[in-house]
C-alpha cells in the first residue's frame, strides 16, 4: 500500500506530472481518478439536464408535441438514471476519490488499481446505459423499472435489455469502490486520527459506502431476477406463472430509500466543510452530526415502503412505515440546526461555496418539510405520483445534493488545479442556479397537489395545470443559462483563475497543508493528527482551543515514519523522495471492457443471434478473468 | 464589482413565487385535492392542514434563524471575531425533543386515519370492479349487470367500494377531487371505498391512471360522473339491459362483391339466445339517463389534437350524414371479407354474437358505446367525425393502442407498411351510424 511503502528502497522511475491521454488512461492516482470522475459526471449532469430540458419543452403547453409518447418515456427513464447513478453518484465519487485520502493523511487508496477499475467500470457502463437514446432505443419503464412492465411480455425490445444490464454494470463500480473507501477508511489514516477525529466529510463519505454494500445487493438481486426472466426464461415476475409484482418493488425500494441517502449525505459532508470555514469557526456539534449521519443512514433502511403507500400493504404496515419515516425527520432537523449553530457568532464571509452550502441548508429544508408531509400514509395517496413528489425529491436532490456539490467544487477546484474559479461568474451562477431551480420546481408544488400526475408526455388544456407548467419550463431556461455560466468558469478557471496557495481559504483539515494541486505523493512526510482541525492547530491555536487534544508525542511514537504537523512546500518528484508510486497500468481498463463485453453480449440473444451473443459473452468473460489475471500477479509498484 | 450584483434579483423569485400563490387561490382547479366532496377526501384535507400549518411553521422558523444568522453573523471590518463554541449539549438535545414533539402532532392523525380509511367498506355499499388495461378502464357493477368503459357513473350518497384488478400490468386508479389513489395490481386485488357527497346532484370530475404502465399511461384517462341516486337507477338500469335503438338485422344485401358468412365461417362461433331472437326481443324504447353532454363542464371534453402532417388521418366527413346503421352492424359482426378479424374478438355488444368471453374482452365493451361522450381511453370526444378516425386509425391517434389500424391506405405502425385492403369511408360511415346508435 502506498504509505507503507515509503520503506522500500527502489523507487519506480515515475515522473511527478505527467501529462498526455496515456497518463490519464493508465493512470492509478486517487486524484486523476477523482478527476476523471469529476469530468465525466459533469458531462452526464449536463446530458441528463438537457433530457429534462427536452421533457420540460414538451409540457410547457398543454398537447406538446415537441417529442413523441415514446421518446418522452425514454427521456423521463434516462432522465432519472441518468442523474442518480451516471451524475450525483459519480460526482460524489469524484469527492470520494480525490478527498478521502488527503483528508485521512494517506498517498493514494488501499487498492488503486482497483479504483480505476471501478471508475472504467462507470465510464463505460455509463456509455453503454446511454447510447440507446440516440437510437430512439433507450431504457423506457422509468427507472423504478415497475415488473410486469419490464418484463418480456409487455417490453419485448432491447430497450430494458440496456437498462437491466447497465445497472448491473453500474453497481459493479459502486461495490468495488466502496470496500475500497472502507478499507482505505480504516486503514490510511495519519497516525493521531482516530475514527472521532475525521473530517465530517470523510465522516459522511464513509457512512455512505457502508449504505452502498448494503443497498446495492438488494437491487442486484432483483436485476438478476429480471434478467433470468428475460434471458433465461425464469419466472420471477411472470405473471402467468402467479408472480407477485411486489417482490420487485420491495427489493427495488429496499436499495431505492436508501439510494436517498447515498445521495444527499455526501452533500452534507462537503458542507460540513464549508460552514466552518467559511464561520471561522469548529463544526458545531461534531459528536452529534457523526450520530445523526449514521442514524439517517441507520432508518434509512427501515423506511423504503413509504414509496408503496398506494400499493395496498394494509393498515399496519402503511401506520408502521409512516412513523418509521417520520423518525428521519429528527437526525436530519438536528443537522440543520447544528449548521446554522456553526454558523452562529462566526464571521460569515460569503464565498462561492459558502453560498452554495447555505443554498443547501435553505432548499433542503423545504425537500425535508414535503418528505415529512409525504409520510402520513393517507395525504401521501393524494400526492404519490403527482407532481408534488416530483418537486419534493428536486428539493431534495437539486436543492440537496446538487447545491452541496456544486458548493465542493468552488470549494475545492483551487485544490484541484491550483487555481480559483472566478468569484463574480460563480456569484452568477448561484443567484441564477437558485432563482432558476425555485422557479422549475416549487410550481410542482402546485400542479401536483392540483392533480397533475407524474410521467405524462402530455396533458388536457384547462385542467389548471397551464400557468405552473409554463413557469417550470422557464425555470428550466435559468438553470441552463446558470449551468453554462458554471461550465465557463470551471473551464476557463483551469488555466486562466487567479493562483490558490496551499490554504486556499483558511481552512482547517489536512488536505490543506499540501500544495495545491498535490504531488502525486500527496504527503511527502505523514503529519501527526492531534485534532479535528489540525491545520487550525498549526496555524490559528486559539481556534481549536475548545476542542479536545491529544499529546502529539503518544501518537508519534505510535508510528516512526510520522512527522509533527506540518505544511508542506512540495516541488520534489516522488523518485527525489525515495516514495515508491504505483505503476500505471491499463489492466483495470481491460477488465472493465470485459465485463462490459460480456453483459453486452446477451444482446444478441434477444436479435436471435444465439451463437454470436455466446461468442460475444465468452470472448468477453475471457478477457476479463485474463485481464484479472495478469493484474493480479503483476507487482501494484 | 458592485455592479454585478444577481443577489438584486432575488426579490424576482419571491415575487413569482407569491404570484404563483395568489394564482392557486383564485382560479378554478378542476382537479384539484382540496376538495370536501368526499369522506375520504374530508380525512385527507384535514391531515393535510395539519401538515401545511406545521410545515408552514417550521419553515417560517427555520428559514427565519437562517437568514438571521447569516445578516448578523456575516463578516465585517473590524466586526467581532468569531466565538470558538464547538458544540452544546442542551442546545442540542432541545432541538432533538422539540422536533420529535411536533412529529407526534403528525403522526396520531395519521395513525388515526390511515385505519379510518382503511377499514371494511360499510356494508350495503355500491360494489364497482374497476379493471387496469394498457390503457384504458374497464367499470362493472356486478350487483348490477353492468359493464362499461373509461365513465364511471357513481350514486351520490352513497357508498361505493371500488374493487381494482389489473389485466396487465401495473396501474393506478385516482379521481384527484373524490379520494387519494389506489395502484391495481397484478395477480392482487385492492380494495379502497368512498361516499361522494349527497349534494352532487349531477358532476363530473376527471380520473387518470397514476402508475406509470407504458407508452400511453398519459392516455389512460377516465372520467367520473357522480349524479343524484335516481338518475343513477335509471342508468344502470338501462346499461344492464341491450342497447335501445339499434338496428336490428333484417334481411341486408351485401356490398357487391363480398360473400356472406358461410356457414363453416359461423362454426365455433357461438351464437348466444339473445342474438339468435334479438329480432324477436322487446327493444326496450326509452333511453336509460346519461350525463347531458350540454351539461358536461369544459374540463371533462377532451382537447387532444388529430395528428397532423403525415400522419393525419383523411376522411370524408361528408359521408357520415348518410351512414347506413345496419349496413355498418353486418361490417361490424362480419368483416371476413376484409382479411380482418371482426370487431366482436376483441369488443362485446350485449346482444350480438359473443366471440369472445365478456370478461376476457381485450377491447372495451361497446354495448351502449352510443350513450358514451369520449372513446379510446378518455382521449378524445366521441362525435362521429372522431369516432370514424378512430376506426380508420386508432393506433395514429394514440400511441401503442392494440385497436388496430383498418382504414384502406392508412399506415399501418405495427406492420409499418400501408395498408393495402381495408375498410373505406363508406363502410367506416356506416359503422360510425351503427357505434352511435348503441344508446
Amino acid at each position: 500500500m502506498a504509505n507503507t511503502a515509503a520503506t522500500q528502497t527502489t523507487a519506480a522511475p515515475h515522473a511527478a506530472y505527467e501529462s498526455g491521454l496515456w497518463s490519464w488512461i493508465a493512470t492509478v492516482d486517487h486524484k486523476r481518478i477523482g478527476t476523471l470522475y469529476l469530468f465525466t459526471a459533469l458531462f452526464f449532469f449536463l446530458f441528463g439536464g438537457l433530457e429534462a430540458f427536452l421533457m420540460r419543452l414538451q409540457l410547457a403547453q398543454p398537447n406538446g408535441h415537441v417529442v413523441s409518447a415514446e421518446l418522452y418515456n425514454q427521456l423521463f427513464t434516462m432522465h432519472g438514471t441518468t442523474m442518480v447513478f451516471l451524475a450525483i453518484m459519480p460526482l460524489s465519487a469524484a469527492f470520494f476519490n480525490y478527498l478521502i485520502p488527503l483528508q485521512i493523511g494517506a498517498r493514494d487508496v488501499a487498492f488503486p488499481r482497483l479504483n480505476a477499475f471501478s471508475y472504467w467500470v462507470y465510464l463505460l457502463g455509463a456509455i453503454f446505459i446511454t447510447v440507446p437514446i440516440f437510437f430512439e432505443l433507450a431504457p423506457n419503464g422509468g427507472w423504478f423499472g415497475y415488473a410486469p412492465l419490464t418484463t418480456i411480455q409487455f417490453s419485448g425490445g432491447l430497450n430494458i435489455d440496456f437498462w437491466v444490464m447497465g445497472l448491473q454494470i453500474l453497481g459493479i463500480s459502486s461495490l468495488a469502490a466502496a470496500f475500497n473507501f472502507i478499507t482505505t477508511i480504516i486503514n490510511l489514516r495519519a497516525p493521531g486520527m482516530t475514527l472521532m477525529r475525521m473530517p465530517m466529510f470523510t465522516w459522511m463519505s464513509f457512512i455512505v459506502q457502508f449504505l452502498l454494500i448494503l443497498a446495492f445487493p438488494a437491487i442486484t438481486v432483483a436485476l438478476v431476477f429480471l434478467l433470468f426472466d428475460r434471458f433465461f426464461g425464469t419466472n420471477f415476475y411472470t405473471l402467468a406463472a402467479g408472480a407477485d409484482p411486489l417482490l420487485w418493488q420491495h427489493l427495488f425500494w429496499i436499495f431505492g430509500h436508501p439510494e436517498v441517502y447515498i445521495l444527499i449525505l455526501p452533500a452534507f459532508g462537503l458542507v460540513s466543510e464549508i460552514l466552518p470555514t467559511f464561520s471561522k469557526k469548529p463544526l458545531f456539534g461534531y459528536h452529534v452530526m457523526v450520530y445523526s449521519g449514521i442514524m439517517i443512514g441507520f432508518l434509512g433502511f427501515g423506511v423504503w415502503a413509504h414509496h408503496m403507500f398506494a400499493v395496498g400493504m394494509g393498515a399496519t404496515a402503511d401506520a408502521i412505515f409512516a412513523m418509521a419515516t417520520m423518525l428521519i425527520a429528527i437526525p436530519t432537523g438536528v443537522k440543520i440546526f447544528n449548521w446554522i449553530a456553526t454558523m452562529w457568532a462566526g464571521e460569515v464571509s460569503f464565498t462561492t461555496p459558502m453560498k452554495f452550502a447555505i443554498g443547501l441548508l435553505a432548499l433542503f429544508t423545504i425537500g425535508g418539510i414535503s418528505g415529512v408531509m409525504h409520510s402520513s400514509a393517507p395525504a401521501d395517496t393524494q400526492q404519490t405520483d403527482t407532481y408534488f413528489v416530483v418537486a419534493h425529491f428536486h428539493y431534495v436532490l437539486f436543492g440537496g445534493s446538487i447545491m452541496g456539490i456544486f458548493g465542493g467544487i468552488y470549494f475545492y477546484f483551487p485544490k484541484m488545479f491550483g487555481r480559483y474559479m472566478s468569484e463574480s461568474l460563480g456569484n452568477w451562477h448561484f443567484w441564477l442556479n437558485f432563482i432558476g431551480m425555485n422557479l422549475t420546481f416549487f410550481p410542482m408544488h402546485f400542479s401536483g397537489m392540483l392533480g397533475m400526475p407524474r410521467r405524462i408526455y402530455s396533458y388536457d388544456a384547462g385542467q389548471g395545470w397551464e400557468k405552473f407548467n409554463m413557469a417550470s419550463t422557464i425555470g428550466t431556461v435559468l438553470l441552463i443559462i446558470a449551468t453554462l455560466i458554471f461550465v465557463i468558469n470551471f473551464l476557463k478557471s483551469r488555466k486562466g483563475g487567479s493562483v490558490a496557495p496551499n490554504d486556499a481559504w483558511g481552512a482547517g483539515t489536512l488536505e490543506w497543508s499540501i500544495p495545491s494541486p498535490p504531488p502525486d505523493y500527496n504527503f511527502a512526510q505523514i503529519p501527526t493528527v492531534t485534532s479535528r482541525y489540525p491545520l487550525w492547530d498549526l496555524k490559528h491555536p486559539e481556534m481549536t482551543s475548545d476542542i479536545s487534544h491529544a499529546s502529539p508525542d503518544a501518537a508519534t511514537v505510535a508510528d516512526a515514519h510520522a512527522a509533527p504537523m506540518h505544511e508542506e512546500t512540495g516541488g520534489k518528484t516522488a523518485a527525489e523522495l525515495g516514495i515508491p508510486m504505483p505503476f500505471s497500468t491499463l489492466k483495470p481498463l481491460f477488465a472493465a471492457l470485459g465485463l462490459v463485453i460480456m453483459f453486452a453480449g446477451l444482446l444478441f440473444m434477444h436479435t436471435d443471434k444465439f451463437a454470436l451473443a455466446m461468442t460475444t459473452t465468452i470472448g468477453g468473460a475471457a478477457l476479463l478473468i485474463g485481464s484479472l489475471y495478469a493484474w493480479l500477479t503483476s507487482p501494484l509498484e | 464589482m458592485s455592479f454585478f450584483r444577481p443577489r438584486r434579483y432575488a426579490p424576482a423569485l419571491f415575487v413569482a413565487v407569491a404570484l404563483l400563490a395568489l394564482a392557486a387561490c383564485g382560479d378554478q382547479y378542476p382537479n384539484s385535492t382540496f376538495t370536501h366532496l368526499t369522506d375520504n377526501n374530508r380525512t385527507i384535507s384535514a391531515l393535510w392542514d395539519r401538515l401545511m400549518f406545521l410545515g408552514t411553521g417550521v419553515f417560517v422558523f427555520v428559514e427565519a434563524l437562517l437568514i438571521f444568522t447569516i445578516i448578523k453573523f456575516r463578516k465585517r471590518p473590524g466586526g467581532p471575531k468569531a466565538k470558538q463554541i464547538h458544540g452544546h449539549a442542551a442546545l442540542e438535545i432541545t432541538w432533538t425533543v422539540i422536533p420529535a414533539l411536533i412529529l407526534v402532532l403528525i403522526a396520531v392523525p395519521t395513525v388515526q386515519a390511515i385505519y379510518t380509511t382503511q377499514a371494511k367498506a360499510p356494508d350495503g355499499s355500491l360494489k364497482v370492479e374497476v379493471i387496469g388495461h394498457q390503457w384504458w378502464w374497464e367499470f362493472r357493477y356486478p350487483e348490477l349487470g353492468v359493464v362499461t368503459a373509461n365513465e364511471l357513473y357513481l350514486p351520490a350518497g352513497r357508498t361505493v367500494s371500488f374493487q381494482l384488478n389489473t389485466r396487465d400490468v401495473l396501474h393506478s386508479f385516482w379521481t384527484p377531487q373524490l379520494g387519494g389513489k389506489r395502484d391495481l395490481i397484478s395477480n392482487r386485488t385492492n380494495w379502497m371505498w368512498y361516499t361522494p357527497d349527497r349534494s352532487l346532484a349531477e358532476n363530473a370530475y376527471n380520473g387518470f391512471c397514476v402508475e406509470y404502465c407504458g407508452t400511453s399511461h398519459a392516455n389512460m384517462r377516465f372520467r367520473t360522473f357522480v349524479v343524484s341516486e335516481d338518475k343513477f337507477e335509471s342508468w344502470a338500469k338501462h346499461q344492464a339491459g341491450i342497447a335501445a335503438g339499434a338496428p336490428v338485422p333484417t334481411a341486408v344485401a351485401p356490398a357487391a362483391g363480398a360473400p356472406v358468412v358461410t356457414g363453416a365461417a359461423m362454426a365455433g362461433m357461438k351464437m348466444p339466445a339473445a342474438a339468435a331472437v334479438a329480432s324477436a326481443a322487446p327493444v326496450e324504447e326509452a333511453v336509460g339517463y346519461t350525463f347531458p353532454l350540454d351539461k358536461l363542464p369544459a374540463h371533462v371534453v377532451p382537447t387532444t389534437p388529430m395528428p397532423t402532417g403525415e400522419s393525419t388521418i383523411k376522411f370524408d366527413d361528408a359521408l357520415l350524414a348518410s351512414g347506413n346503421a345496419v349496413a355498418g352492424r353486418e361490417l361490424l359482426t362480419n368483416m371476413a371479407n376484409l382479411g380482418k378479424a371482426p370487431c366482436l374478438t376483441c369488443h362485446v355488444i350485449k346482444g350480438e354474437m359473443a366471440m369472445v368471453k365478456d370478461d376476457q374482452a381485450k377491447g372495451p365493451n361497446l354495448t351502449h358505446f352510443g350513450a358514451r361522450h369520449t372513446l379510446g381511453g378518455g382521449l378524445f370526444s366521441s362525435d362521429p367525425a372522431t369516432l370514424a378516425r378512430w376506426i380508420k386509425n386508432a393506433p395514429a391517434m394514440k400511441p401503442g393502442s392494440i385497436m388496430p389500424t383498418l382504414g384502406a391506405g392508412e399506415y399501418n405502425a405495427m406492420i409499418k407498411q400501408k395498408l393495402a385492403s381495408g375498410l373505406d369511408d363508406r363502410q367506416i360511415a356506416d359503422i360510425v351510424a351503427y357505434l352511435k346508435s348503441l344508446k
